[in-house]
């Protein structure tokens, strides 16, 4: 925590690399929450690119009363929100088959693999955005229910039943989509 | 039953250590006796798994580093650009100011040479001591006293 403040006082008196080795630090974090929050592994990169961006032009005002990482998810989910919604489109079979990822296994292993992140990744799409948002924080990422509220801006309760709601909703669709591959 | 309910909504923060611990010790207490609540609680543990599976693999540690190092050069351009376009849409606007100056003042010299004339014949005809009526002074302001 205090290593990202000291990146962002070296960055905020001129040193552009303490940018650098932030976006180092976080970019896979804020991939993952991307491309699990839309689905769509070929518009991931562009917006965790275009929050990094809103970041470098905004971190001047960044106040440091809550850890450099809960405004930056804040800021990453935002990001894919509005993207979302400009896009007014969930995700198609087609986007999460392009979207599955090469594996150093078989072909065959391969494959299954493939079909069972199409199914996740399906499974979770369907879910509402604020319930898919407080989900894949906690269990992508491992954020605690309180940085959760901070991130989303909602109380701890709600978090927590957001996460709930979102499990329930995740296990029925996955047990009837997955049979013997979940 | 009753406790099925309570402890099956309690399950998720369970999971995740977030409940207090009077809460926990239910649960747990409740999970060595009841296999539907265990098999919920295996359940959700599948699904918190299974969001796991759509980790991606790590990218190229400077991958995004260099892609938005391009884009805040393209920024900086575009600003450069911007700005001396700025600057040439103020030249053009600001320019013709000077020049219509210029020749006003151009204009002016050369059609009032009389005025100039009449005022050193007032200061002559002051300095000359000689009494000045008020139309003599209008008249040699205006032009007309010769």
């Amino acid at each position: 925590m205090s290593e990202d403040f000291d990146y962002i006082e070296q960055f905020l008196s001129g040193e552009e690399r303490a940018f650098e080795a932030l976006v180092r630090k976080y970019q896979n974090k804020v991939l993952n929450i991307v491309y699990s929050l839309i689905g769509r592994d070929r518009d991931s990169e562009d917006i965790a690119q275009e929050a990094f961006l809103k970041v470098y032009h905004s971190l001047s005002s960044f106040k440091q009363k809550c850890q450099f990482s809960t405004w930056l998810y804040r800021i990453v989910v935002n990001t894919a929100y509005d993207f979302l919604r400009k896009r007014k489109h969930l995700v198609s079979n087609d986007a999460v088959l392009e979207a599955a990822h090469t594996f150093s296994a078989g072909p065959q292993e391969e494959l299954l693999m493939k079909e069972k992140q199409m199914l996740i990744n399906n499974a979770l799409t369907s879910v509402p955005f604020k319930f898919r948002a407080a989900v894949v924080l906690k269990d992508m990422e491992g954020l605690s229910y309180s940085e959760i509220s901070r991130v989303l801006g909602c109380s701890i309760g709600t978090v927590e039943s957001r996460i709930y709601r979102a499990r329930q909703f995740l296990k029925v669709k996955l047990s009837r989509a997955g049979g013997d591959l979940l | 039953m009753k406790d099925c309910i309570k402890v099956q909504r309690l399950l998720s923060g369970y999971l995740d250590n977030e409940i207090n611990s009077e809460d926990t010790s239910l649960v747990a207490g409740h999970l060595v006796i009841c296999a539907q609540c265990q098999k919920e609680l295996a359940e959700l543990s599948r699904v918190k798994a299974d969001i796991l599976e759509l980790m991606r693999k790590p990218l190229p540690q400077d991958y995004l580093v260099s892609r938005l190092r391009d884009d805040l050069v393209d920024e900086r351009r575009m600003k450069e650009r911007f700005s001396l376009a700025g600057l040439g849409n103020l030249s053009r606007r600001l320019i013709p100011v000077p020049v219509t100056v210029i020749a006003l003042s151009i204009a002016l010299l050369i059609l009032s040479p009389g005025q100039y004339s009449n005022k050193s014949s007032l200061d002559e005809h002051i300095l000359s001591g000689n009494s000045a009526t008020q139309e003599t002074v209008l008249g040699l302001i205006l032009g007309t006293e010769n």
